[in-house]
């Protein structure tokens, strides 16, 4: 990062200063073409006009063309009929150190010559000449030095915001990038930055909780074997007695098992191991056998439970994967409705044209405080009773993983003392596709 | 019958002697690959139980070398990879059978039994214990000469329960050959408990001798109530 910053500075500078340069130097040269264009036809005009002077002279008064130097200040002329000359100022031809420009007119009869020193031109030529070299590297440096400056200025947030990136860790996710204007780039940048941020930290403090919870969910068992153990081996026992102690601590081993395997087949299909094999899926059959499988259960807390599946709905799924999410939803229903109570699980399509399948409660109903972590891993809405009611914690976040990984949703209505409505939503089979299968 | 164990790990190798000289099978105890491959070679066996992970020799090597030398004897794998590339590999190098660790001891025990009776199949239609009958073709169940209404599960778990007959029956073995589950889930498991208690209630409760009990935190066995 902390290479990368200047370069962007420099190489924004550099491009700045380059683009500068070129329109300098094509600005420069412009002028001073036409600055000599015209200064030298300046010159050309002033050497026309005395051409003529001399010409009207020669026409009129041939033998006054010797006044013409003192009289008209034309000091540089030669007039010549043929190879004859006429008249020629003391000073022709011109040459030497000075620079003359030359100007020339006549026909057949005679031939004028004259010229005009042109120093000052050429003095002025290299004035400018000279201010324009010195003055366009100056802008030019001006330029680099102003621009690098700027850029920055520009570039100090991402400076910045690199500074605070480089700080923040796992332990300090709750710090954000600074953001400067959120109306620019950079801001917008940074409050990206911080959303990202954010969502790593819901992530990391999940991660955080869940192995919190898993390492007490499994030390509880833990501590159960050795316990009963450590106490059994205390003094001696029937052969009864140790049965039952040996009985107890393999029930513990039991439990230790299901969760390790709940806990690997949550782990596998959250980090997509286990890939769906998608087929259509008859939605209402599905339901149909999933609540005869857990009947056994309702039946026992005189639970009825009714089926609503009138209408033929079928999504794509893999149906093993969506049956065992559908088999924790409603062994969850099952589980916090009390005896009596009445479970309704149906089948149909959304508004929108999904296919739902629901299941509705008249169970304790969840307060909108745990609704959101509901289908987090060993998030209990109350500890003791659902560990008493024997789950493992994970039915819900396993019930979830199965409906998403399916391309699914679960949604969750509940109000507390009324009861609960879970719904299972997956894009639905249109049935033109079917193709009369 | 005569098995072999290959286990590196010394108190699974021990628990599973001990358990299998209580059901009366004569028991090797092999540490390493190599060592089971010696005895294999040397002794005659009517089942082999491989570890997969060993010291030195790999298990699956010593089943693919074992195979290529024309050696028959049943080969059971354990080990504690469990997914279904894993498997499928064990079975691909020859294995007859393949259970995962950790897994209940009455599962192994019927696995064995299973694989010793390979290639004797049994046409029983009439399962009995005690004054318990179960036809198979008519699928009616009597007890003490009085007929009992089943449910098509407890139908199903008494006929696995019967086919196992003094031999304990864990949820996993329910779970997979009743249920037809693989995938071990809670809500099963309260599944198989009721269906348990709603069996006993017609088939024990009416009646003075008790056959169906549990084994804490093991499973479920058929038997006559003497211990």
């Amino acid at each position: 990062m902390r290479v990368l910053t200047p370069s962007v500075r420099t190489r924004l500078t550099l491009w700045h200063a380059g683009v500068l340069a070129l329109v300098i130097c094509i600005f420069s040269a412009g002028i001073f073409l036409f600055v000599r264009a015209r200064l030298y036809s300046t010159l050309d005009q002033q050497i026309r006009a005395d051409l003529a002077t001399i010409e009207k002279v020669y026409q009129e008064e041939t033998g006054d063309l010797g006044e013409l130097a003192h009289r008209m200040g034309i000091t540089l002329f030669r007039v010549a009929e043929g190879e004859t000359i006429l008249y020629q100022t003391p000073d022709w031809p011109p040459g030497g150190t000075t620079p003359y420009r030359l100007g020339t007119l006549g026909d057949a009869s005679h031939r004028i010559a004259a010229a005009r020193d042109e120093t000052a031109v050429r003095e002025t030529l290299w004035t400018l000449g000279v201010i324009l070299a010195i003055g366009a590297p100056c802008a030019i440096g001006l330029a680099i030095g102003g621009g690098y400056f700027l850029a920055g200025r520009m570039l100090a947030p991402v400076g910045a915001m690199a500074e605070t990136a480089r700080k923040i860790t796992a332990e300090s996710l709750t710090q954000r990038l600074p953001v400067g204007n959120l109306q620019d780039e950079f801001g917008q940048l940074a409050s990206v930055f911080n959303e990202s941020l954010a969502r790593l930290e819901e992530a990391f403090e999940q991660l955080r909780r869940f192995t919190a919870d898993a390492s007490h969910e499994l030390r509880t068992p833990l501590t159960a074997i050795r316990s009963v153990g450590e106490v059994a081996l205390q003094r001696s026992l029937s052969a009864a007695a140790y049965r039952e102690v040996i009985g107890s601590m393999l029930e513990e081993v039991d439990r230790l098992t299901r969760l390790v395997e709940s806990l690997l087949t949550l782990t596998r299909g959250e980090s997509g191991r286990i890939q769906p094999a998608l087929e259509i899926v008859d939605l209402s059959g599905l339901a149909v056998s999933v609540v005869e499988h857990l009947r056994v259960l309702a039946e026992e807390k005189e639970q009825s439970v009714t089926i609503d599946a009138a209408t033929e709905v079928s999504a794509t799924c893999d149906p093993a994967i969506l049956r065992l999410g559908l088999i924790n939803v409603l062994d969850n229903a099952i589980k916090y409705t009390p005896r009596k109570g009445t479970i309704r699980v149906g089948v149909r399509e959304t508004r929108s044209g999904e296919a739902a399948i629901e299941v509705e409660d008249t169970g304790l109903g969840i307060s909108a405080a745990h609704q959101g972590r509901i289908f987090e891993r060993f998030y209990r809405v109350d500890q003791s009773r659902s560990r008493e009611a024997g789950g493992t914690g994970l039915g819900l976040a396993t019930a979830r993983w199965a409906v998403e990984v399916n391309g699914g949703r679960i949604e969750l209505e509940s109000e507390e003392g009324k009861g609960s409505l879970f719904r299972i939503v997956l894009p639905r089979v249109v049935r033109a596709r079917l193709g009369g299968t | 019958m005569r098995i072999l164990i290959v286990e590196d790990e010394k108190k699974v190798a021990k628990a599973l002697r001990d358990g299998l000289e209580a059901e009366h099978y004569e028991v090797r105890i092999a540490v390493s690959g190599e060592e089971g491959f010696f005895l294999v070679n040397h002794e005659l066996f009517d089942l082999v139980i491989l570890d997969l992970m060993l010291p030195r020799r790999d298990g699956l090597e010593v089943l693919t070398t074992l195979r290529k030398q024309a050696v028959q004897t049943p080969v059971l794998i354990l080990t504690a990879k469990d997914t279904v590339d894993d498997r499928v590999h064990g079975l691909d190098s020859g294995a007859d059978d393949y259970l995962v660790k950790p897994f209940a001891f009455p599962e192994l025990l019927a696995r064995i039994r299973a694989l010793l009776r390979r290639g004797r199949p049994d046409q029983i239609l009439r399962l009995q214990q005690d004054d318990l009958t179960m036809d198979l073709v008519t699928r009616k169940v009597m007890r003490a000469g009085r007929a009992l209404e089943l449910t098509v599960k407890e139908f199903e778990m008494l006929e696995y329960l019967l086919r196992h007959v003094g031999h304990v029956v864990s949820r996993e073995m329910l779970a997979r050959d009743v249920w037809r589950v693989t995938a071990r889930a809670t809500p099963l498991d309260n599944v198989i408990d009721v269906t348990v208690t709603r069996l006993r209630r017609k088939i024990d409760d009416p009646f003075e001798t008790k056959l169906l009990h549990t084994v804490r935190g093991v499973g479920f066995v058929l038997r006559s109530e003497r211990t």
